[in-house]
């Protein structure tokens, strides 16, 4: 399966701490393509430990919403910001172990002012070790510009590379 | 995501319940009765309990709250759980 190219890249330095791969200290999260929406494969080592040889329940969350998110924007093509996140926890998830997110949308309604999608978590054997949802909501780069650390120029580039349905 | 039974009477629900708590039991679901202690049946734990739930939620689309989670004990009450986050009569 091949690796979805994020918008993001056409920023040499973008330093998300969940998808970059220019972020030595992030998850640098790589996301492909899955029948229910998009998933994205981990294996997290002793830095993002909790109890010893546990996970860190918070980067579950991390690593949940950063799917979920993507496939909103890969999606819907806007950016958007976490409302909402709520998160359930099944079984631990181990430390040097292999897993994987799956992030799905929920249908879209009439009106609706945000997008809600929902993820799980699982490990080798498909067994299901946490599940989350969440709710997003859509802005658009320009509007929000005096927040982010972009020139106009990387605003520009970065909109068409979201491909924004308006702005 | 539709969720499975909501246009039908609650049989529908402990339905939909029982053939998630079978799976997770690896059990026919014909064995397993609504009023059945679901944490005395032989292989059930906690977690597979949790993971039943989770389930559950996404089948139903619904946020069951955890006071009301970790009281469940079978079938038939995890069923009322759900009409009631469905917003329908207990």
């Amino acid at each position: 399966m091949s690796a979805i190219n994020l918008p993001w890249s056409v920023l040499a330095d973008y330093r998300c701490f969940g998808c970059s791969p220019h972020n030595p200290g992030g998850l640098q999260l790589v996301f492909e393509p899955h029948p229910d929406g998009v998933s994205a494969r981990f294996r997290l080592g002793r830095q993002f430990e909790s109890y010893p040889g546990i996970v860190h329940g918070g980067l579950v969350g991390a690593i949940c919403d950063e799917t979920m998110g993507n496939l909103i924007v890969l999606r819907h093509r806007q950016s958007a910001l976490t409302v909402s996140l709520r998160q359930r926890f099944i079984t631990p998830l181990a430390i040097g172990r292999p897993y994987v997110c799956v992030a799905r949308l929920d249908p879209d309604r009439d009106g609706q002012r945000l997008y809600r999608a929902a993820a799980e978590v699982l490990d080798e054997n498909g067994t299901v070790c946490a599940t989350a949802t969440a709710s997003y909501r859509p802005f658009e780069l320009a509007d929000v510009r005096s927040r982010l650390t972009l020139s106009e120029q990387e605003i520009a580039t970065l909109s068409r590379a979201l491909g924004e349905r308006s702005g | 995501m539709t969720a499975p039974g909501t246009d039908n009477a609650g049989d529908d629900i402990v339905a939909t319940v029982t053939a998630i708590a079978a799976t997770e039991l690896g059990l026919p679901a014909a064995s397993l009765r609504p009023d059945a202690d679901l944490r005395e049946i032989e292989g059930m734990d906690s977690v597979k309990v949790l993971r039943m739930i989770a389930k559950i939620e996404q089948a139903y689309d619904i946020e069951l709250d955890d006071e009301v989670v970790f009281g469940l004990s079978s079938v038939a009450g995890t069923a009322g759980a759900v009409r009631q986050a469905l917003g329908e009569q207990p």
